[in-house]
């Protein structure tokens, strides 16, 4: 097995600050990702993703920790020996070479004969949808078919690892979308190992095997989409997956009170008495009335209405509280904005969080 | 101005004429006058004694040899030390960079002669005195700054993706110079290399201090003419000095559209740069 | 430790190179001008040369010398640089383009041709019996050699400030033309919309955007002239002589006791180019016009 493993790898400031927490650009990070996983890591903009991803290149010099793959240990092994390939935002196809070349620079760099690496690198255009394009010049290609050359000169050394760093968020969306189609195939014909970092919710969503949540320079959540979707850990997590319906309040003898008083309801699960985040995703409302054994019936005013997807999705104003939900078309076409609407909520489907 | 454009524009371009193309024409009629007598216009009869003589010296040859050697030997050092100091200064967060920075340009600013006059006992004590070695030492400080600044742009231009980029595909440091870095720098270097030879091929003071005479590049061999010789000669001797630093300057420049035509890149590694 | 010390070592080559050869060489010479000759048994250092330099006609007549031919050179070719840039983008805008074209190199011309050779064309151009002179002649407005005046090899340094003029006017219209071509967009549509005049336009706006960098340009060619030698040996005069070419006059004819004299001359010389250079380098700053420059 060759699993890439991450222990404990931190990088600080290069300023010498004083010895706070502040002073990390990533705090100590411990990951473990399968062969052949497709593994993304998921965050906002400085949030650490894009450190995480040079340190375990090797471009960036880790102050702690170490990097594995296999029974190797790679931390203080230079990036050009550790037979990683990288694909960044921008396809960086060197402009003096071909195509062709482009793709075989690295297994020219292994000294790879050169009929031989030119016969892998049409090869390998043509498993990204590109055969016959080796002999043209990089500004002859769309953005997209430098970025699927990219992709292909990174893939045909046989990596052991693939990292990638948003690497379709400079195309346009539809393009993107065909990208992430042909990245999910090739990745599991090569069974190649990647790393992917993305700002993108739904392009980590749509791709990995496992997420990791990141934020402030740490990992916040490890796992798979639904598990996270469904089972966030934390109220930041939460809201950076787009949870918003997220309602403060106490519970007491298996009852929960949102603290802004638009919900009191019993609660099954086994939770201790406390100061809870009670996580309503949209898909666990109904509009509905009446009173429906596990829900909880809540009324509020439709603030607005917008259509997308075959689906409205709905804000309601409900005491102090906006609450999202969609809608199907039908129930849509019987309110209106500034109407009031009752809804119900599945008990069943709905998350309590400690912070 | 707007009714007369073309007679406007015409205007202009025969005082741009007179300003830059006649001056040569005392100098090109007096290299091929053979007797040229106060008042005329033109000479009273022509000849290319003068070409003759110029062209047949073995010393010209020589001059002209020494020279450009000197200049590419000064240039090919200028490369050598502009390349890791400009990788330096942009590349790396660098305490004193101004003092770094005035200390590689300051010969721009104060004349080197001042620097070699006082460094001439020295390299007199060192033997350096009366030898190419010493004269392309004395060439080094005032032709480094422009090689520098050269190299400086083109570096700046150059994101540091391109070598990381480079390095994940299994390029160590010198695959990574010479298949990234240097198809990139190419340009700069090539512009920085015209101003170096230019520079280097018409100092004059400095080469006669250092090389006592003994070192004849062609301003040396020159100046006797110039400065109360056979006129004719003098001319034939200045068009063909001048001649050869343009050539130089032409030379590199038509080496660079060559380059850009055979590898049509850098301009566009240049474009796409700076992410 | 490597990594901290990477860039200093990949500067030290070029930073060492320089401040030996370079910086080595001025700082002997300021030991010398000091009185310093091991050589010769002298290791005090007193202040004579400078005191006899500072006490010297000859010495104040060569800054006079030096001062204005400097400023006659720059001041000429700012005037012929502002022309040629002027001309130049005329020309460009009656050929309907924007882009610098390969004829633009032609008149950069003067800027490729070594000072030695300027010198010379001047030399065949202004002599009394010059080229100038015959055509002056050939029109009948003079009848004799002694009517064309003495613009060579002359006290007042003349020869000196032609061969600047056209050597270094290229080089403030290179310095000038792209501010004149950035500016060429706005031309029509503010003289539209404003109803104002071409000369109102000159005024109020073409003449305010090239100021900055007419005169860093200038000052730069000031500094130059001020410190050159290879033109003012070959077209001035024995006595006067600008300052280069004085202190190499001391350092070459006397005797050795002499040459602490030349070096201070040389430091002297050094001290104003720096200062000078200062001032031109904090301008350019204030008003931005060296973008790239260093």
């Amino acid at each position: 097995m060759s699993d890439l493993r991450i222990i404990d790898i931190e990088k600080r400031y290069q300023a010498v600050q004083p010895k706070n927490d502040a002073s990390f650009m990533l705090r100590p990070v411990r990951l473990s990702i399968r062969e052949g996983e497709f593994f993304s890591l998921l965050g906002p903009s400085g949030c650490g993703k894009t450190t995480l991803l040079k340190l375990v290149a090797g471009l960036l010099q880790a102050d702690g920790g170490e990097i594995w793959v296999g029974g190797e240990n790679l931390t203080n092994v230079p990036p050009e020996s550790r037979r990683f390939a990288m694909v960044f935002q921008q396809s960086l196809l060197f402009p003096h070479k071909t195509i062709e070349d482009n793709v075989a620079f690295g297994l020219k760099m292994q000294k790879v004969g050169k009929k031989q690496r030119l016969k892998a690198a049409r090869d390998m255009l043509e498993q990204v949808g590109l055969a016959g394009f080796g002999n043209r010049f990089p500004d002859e290609l769309s953005g997209g078919q430098q970025q699927r050359v990219a992709l292909a000169r990174a893939l045909v050394a046989n990596p052991r690892v693939l990292l990638m760093d948003e690497p379709f968020s400079a195309l346009d969306p539809g393009l993107r979308k065909e990208m992430r189609e042909l990245l999910s195939r090739i990745q599991k014909d090569f069974r190649v190992t990647v790393l992917f970092v993305t700002h993108d919710r739904d392009e980590a969503f749509a791709l990995s095997d496992r997420i990791a949540v990141m934020g402030d320079g740490q990992l916040r959540q490890v796992g798979s989409a639904r598990d996270l979707y469904e089972r966030p850990e934390t109220t930041a997590v939460a809201s950076f997956l787009g949870l918003r319906n997220i309602l403060s309040g106490v519970l007491k003898n298996s009852r929960f009170a949102s603290s802004d008083g638009t919900i009191e309801t019993d609660v099954t699960k086994q939770l201790t008495d406390g100061a809870y985040f009670m996580v309503i995703r949209p898909e666990a409302i109904k509009a509905a009335e009446g009173n429906q054994l596990g829900h909880v019936s809540v009324s509020g005013i439709v603030q607005e209405l917008k259509y997308g997807r075959g689906m409205y999705s709905l804000k309601v104003n409900a005491g102090n509280q906006l609450l999202e939900c969609v809608v199907t078309t039908t129930q849509a076409e019987k309110t209106a904005v500034g109407e009031p609407i009752n809804l119900l909520v599945d008990m069943e489907e709905v998350w309590f969080l400690k912070e | 101005m707007k009714k007369h454009p073309q007679l406007l524009s015409l205007f202009a371009f025969i005082a741009l004429i007179i300003f830059v193309v006649v001056p040569f024409v005392p100098l090109i009629l007096s290299s091929v006058s053979f007797s040229w007598r106060w008042p005329d216009v033109l000479p009273e009869s022509w000849s290319f004694r003068a070409w003759e003589y110029v062209l047949n010296d073995g010393r010209t040859w020589q001059a002209v040899g020494i020279s450009l050697w000197i200049a590419l030997i000064v240039t090919a050092v200028n490369i050598l030390l502009a390349l890791p100091a400009a990788n330096a200064l942009v590349r790396y967060p660098v305490r004193g960079r101004w003092l770094f920075e005035a200390i590689i340009f300051a010969p721009i600013i104060i004349p080197p002669f001042i620097s070699v006059m006082g460094i001439h006992l020295t390299f007199l004590r060192l033997g350096l005195t009366e030898t190419v070695l010493g004269v392309v030492l004395a060439h080094i400080a005032p032709t480094l700054p422009y090689m520098f600044r050269a190299v400086m742009i083109s570096y700046q231009t150059l994101s540091a993706d391109w070598e990381d980029q480079a390095r994940m595909l299994g390029a160590r440091a010198l695959p990574r110079f010479f298949h990234v870095v240097l198809p990139h720098l190419l340009p700069g270097i090539l512009a920085g290399a015209s101003l170096s030879v230019l520079i280097s091929l018409s100092q004059y003071l400095i080469t006669f201090i250092i090389g006592a005479g003994q070192v004849v590049t062609l301003p040396i061999l020159l100046f006797p003419f110039v400065s109360g010789g056979d006129p004719g000669i003098a001319s034939a001797y200045s068009l063909l000095y001048a001649a050869i630093a343009i050539a130089a300057l032409v030379g590199m420049d038509a080496a660079l559209k060559r380059y850009y035509q055979l590898n049509k890149a850098p301009q566009d590694l240049a474009k796409g740069g700076k992410p | 430790m490597w990594r901290k010390s990477k860039p200093y070592l990949l500067l030290l080559p070029a930073a060492a190179t320089i401040i030996l050869l370079f910086f080595g060489g001025i700082f002997d010479g300021l030991l010398k001008s000091f009185g310093y000759f091991p050589a010769i048994g002298e290791t005090e250092l007193n202040l004579a040369a400078y005191d006899r330099l500072l006490h010297s006609a000859s010495f104040w007549e060569s800054m006079e010398l030096t001062l204005r031919v400097a400023a006659l050179s720059s001041f000429l070719s700012a005037v012929i640089g502002a022309l040629i840039a002027v001309a130049l983008f005329f020309l460009n805008e009656s050929m309907k383009t924007n882009s610098p074209k390969a004829w633009h190199r032609l008149f950069q011309l003067p800027l490729t041709i070594p000072h030695l050779v300027a010198g010379y064309i001047v030399v065949l151009l202004f002599t009394q019996s010059g080229f100038v002179s015959r055509v002056l002649a050939a029109f009948g407005w003079i009848d004799n050699i002694t009517e064309f005046p003495v613009l060579v090899n002359d006290p007042f340094g003349w020869g000196i400030i032609l061969t600047y003029a056209w050597k270094e006017a290229p080089f403030v219209s290179l310095m000038l033309y792209p501010v004149l071509s950035r500016i060429h967009g706005s031309w029509r549509e503010v003289s539209r919309v404003f109803g104002a005049g071409n000369w109102q336009f000159i005024r109020e706006i073409v003449v305010p955007a090239i100021m900055p960098g007419w005169a860093i340009a200038t000052f730069i060619v000031f500094v130059f002239t001020f410190s050159a030698f290879e033109v003012p040996y070959l077209l001035g005069v024995t006595y006067p002589s600008v300052l280069p070419v004085y202190s190499y006059q001391l350092y070459t004819s006397g005797t050795l006791s002499d040459r602490p004299e030349a070096l201070a001359v040389n430091m002297i010389l050094a001290a104003i180019t720096i200062l000078l250079g200062l001032v031109a380098y904090y301008f350019s700053k204030r008003w931005n016009v060296l973008k790239g420059w260093g």
